[in-house]
C-alpha cells in the first residue's frame, strides 16, 4: 500500500519493454499508521461506496457504448453535449462534507497545513531572491546617479570657467590671472624653500657638537667646525653659481666646505666633479 | 479492437496513464523518462507506441488511456503522414479533452511553414491543445514533460473541481480568422 508502481512500457507486442522504480509515499503512510480502527473503518467504508458508485457507473458506460456505437456524429455535436451533461452536473453537484471523525479532520488539516506552509517557503524564497536583485539593482543605479552627478558637476564646473574666459578676456584681466599664478607659483616655491632647509638643519647638522664633546680631539684636530658652512649654503652657493652663468657652473671648494657632504652630494647624483679639476664641483642637470 | 477507447476499463487508485504516440520514437523515450522520475505523488504509467491502432494482444493488459498525445516532428514529413492515420484509430469519446499535439522541430529554418500550420488546423478542428516542445535540450524535454503532466493529472481526474473537458475548452488551439479560410 505504501509502494507505488512507476512504470512505462512500449505498446508495440513484442518489443515491450518494462522499466519499474518503487517510491515510498510518504503522506499516505503517515496517514495509516496514525489512524485508529474506528477512523479506518470509516474511511474504508467512503471508500467501497466510492467504489461501487464508480463499478455502477462504469457498467452503465460500457452498456452505452454497445448501444450507440454505430451511431456516427459529428465532433461538435458531441463536444456541445458533452459540454452541456458537465454543467449541469456541475449545477446540481452538492458541495459534498468530509467525515466527521475528528482523527481524520484532524489528519486532513494537518496535510492541508503541510501542503500550505511548502508553498508558502517557495513564495518566501522567491520574493527573498526577487528583494535581493532589486537591492542589488537599486545600489547599481544609485552608483550609476552618482557617476553622472559627478561628470555634471565637472563639465558644469567647466563651462562656467570657460564662460568667465571668453567675458573677462581683456588685457587687465589677462595681467591680473597671469600675477596670481605667478604669486601661486613664488608662494609654492617659498614653500619648498622652507621645508629643504629645515630638513637640513634637522638632519644635517655641522660637526660642532661632536668636536665639543671631546676635549682630546679638540685639542688633536685644530678647530676645524669654526670655517665650515652648512649643506643649505653648499646648496645655495651651487644654486645661485649655475643660475648666474650656466657657461661655467663648477664651484672651487676650499676648506669650509666639510668633506662628508661634499661626498654625500656626488654619491647620491646630486653634484658631479668637473673632470679635470678635483677641486671643482658643480650641481647635477636635473632638467 | 480497432478503436481505442477510452472509458471502457475501470480506472484505478492515484493512476495516470498518459500514451505517447510518435514515428520516429527519438523524442518519446526521453520524454517518458523525465516523467515518470519527477511525479512522486501519484502513480504515473507512460506507455510509448510507434502508430495506432495498437496490437490486440495487449488490450486487456492495458490500463485505461487518460491522454493521448501525438507527437508530430516537423523536421520529417512522414511524422504528419503517420499522425494523421493514427488518429483515425481514437474514439471520438478522447477528443473531450484526452487528446493533446506535441510539435518538435518548429524553430528549424528549413522546415516549411505548411506542415506547422496543418497541424494546427487538425489541432484547432478537433478543439485539442498543440504544444511546442524542444526535445534537443534537457530543459525543453523537463518543460514539455511538465505540461503533459499537469495535463494527464487533470484528464485522469486527479485534480479536484477541474475536468478534461472543462481544460480542453481553455487549452484547445485555435487558428486566426486569416488562417482559417485559406
Amino acid at each position: 500500500m505504501a509502494l507505488v508502481h512507476t512504470n512505462f512500457y512500449a505498446d508495440t507486442g513484442a518489443s515491450a519493454k518494462q522499466t519499474e522504480s518503487q517510491i515510498i509515499h510518504p503522506s499516505e503512510r503517515s496517514v495509516h499508521n496514525e489512524f485508529s480502527d474506528e477512523a479506518k473503518s470509516e474511511l474504508l467504508d467512503e471508500c467501497e461506496k466510492q467504489f461501487s458508485q464508480l463499478q455502477k457507473l462504469q457498467n452503465e458506460i460500457l452498456l452505452a457504448d454497445t448501444e450507440s456505437s454505430d451511431g456516427e456524429s459529428s465532433e461538435i455535436v458531441n463536444r456541445l453535449s458533452a459540454l452541456s451533461a458537465e454543467l449541469e452536473q456541475w449545477q446540481e453537484t452538492e458541495p459534498k462534507l468530509m467525515p466527521t471523525n475528528p482523527e481524520i479532520l484532524l489528519a486532513v488539516g494537518k496535510e492541508e497545513l503541510q501542503t500550505l506552509n511548502t508553498q508558502l517557503k517557495m513564495v518566501l524564497s522567491s520574493a527573498q531572491v526577487k528583494r535581493d536583485a532589486l537591492k542589488d539593482t537599486l545600489k547599481r543605479e544609485q552608483t550609476w546617479l552618482q557617476e553622472k552627478k559627478e561628470v555634471l558637476n565637472a563639465v558644469s564646473e567647466k563651462v562656467s570657467e570657460l564662460r568667465l574666459e571668453s567675458e573677462g578676456l581683456s588685457e587687465h584681466s589677462v595681467l591680473v590671472d597671469m600675477k596670481r599664478k605667478i604669486q601661486t607659483v613664488k608662494d609654492y616655491q617659498s614653500r619648498l624653500m622652507d621645508t629643504l632647509s629645515d630638513m637640513l638643519t634637522d638632519h644635517f647638522p655641522l660637526p660642532e657638537e661632536q668636536a665639543n664633546t671631546s676635549k682630546r680631539k679638540r685639542t688633536a684636530l685644530p678647530d676645524p667646525g669654526r670655517h665650515l658652512i652648512s649643506l643649505s649654503e653648499i646648496l645655495e652657493l651651487l644654486t645661485n653659481k649655475t643660475l648666474e652663468s650656466p657657461h661655467e657652473p663648477y664651484v672651487t671648494m676650499d676648506e669650509s666646505f666639510w668633506p662628508p657632504y661634499t661626498e654625500m652630494l656626488l654619491r647620491n647624483g646630486i653634484a658631479t666633479r668637473h673632470p679635470e679639476d678635483s677641486t671643482k664641483i658643480r650641481l647635477e642637470n636635473f632638467y | 479492437m480497432a478503436l481505442l477507447t477510452p472509458f471502457n476499463k475501470m480506472p484505478e487508485l492515484n493512476t495516470a496513464n498518459i500514451l505517447l504516440v510518435e514515428n520516429e520514437e527519438q523524442f518519446q523515450t526521453k520524454l517518458a523518462d523525465v516523467i515518470v522520475n519527477y511525479e512522486k505523488q501519484i502513480n504515473v504509467n507512460v506507455r510509448l507506441a510507434r502508430k495506432l491502432p495498437l496490437p490486440i494482444e495487449n488490450a486487456d493488459t492495458r490500463p485505461r488511456i487518460d491522454l493521448v498525445v501525438f507527437i508530430v516532428n516537423l523536421i520529417y514529413e512522414r511524422s504528419l503522414q503517420a499522425m494523421e492515420s493514427s488518429i483515425k484509430h481514437l474514439d471520438s469519446g478522447f477528443f473531450v479533452g484526452k487528446v493533446c499535439f506535441l510539435v518538435t522541430g518548429a524553430r528549424c529554418g528549413s522546415v516549411s511553414h505548411e506542415r506547422l500550420l496543418s497541424v494546427r488546423k487538425l489541432a484547432a478542428s478537433l478543439h485539442c491543445p498543440m504544444l511546442c516542445a524542444e526535445d534537443q535540450t534537457t530543459e525543453g524535454v523537463r518543460a514539455a514533460a511538465l505540461r503533459l503532466l499537469s495535463i494527464v493529472k487533470v484528464s485522469a481526474g486527479l485534480v479536484p473541481t477541474a475536468t478534461a473537458l472543462y481544460l480542453s475548452a481553455l487549452t484547445r488551439c485555435t487558428l486566426p480568422a486569416e488562417l482559417d479560410q485559406d
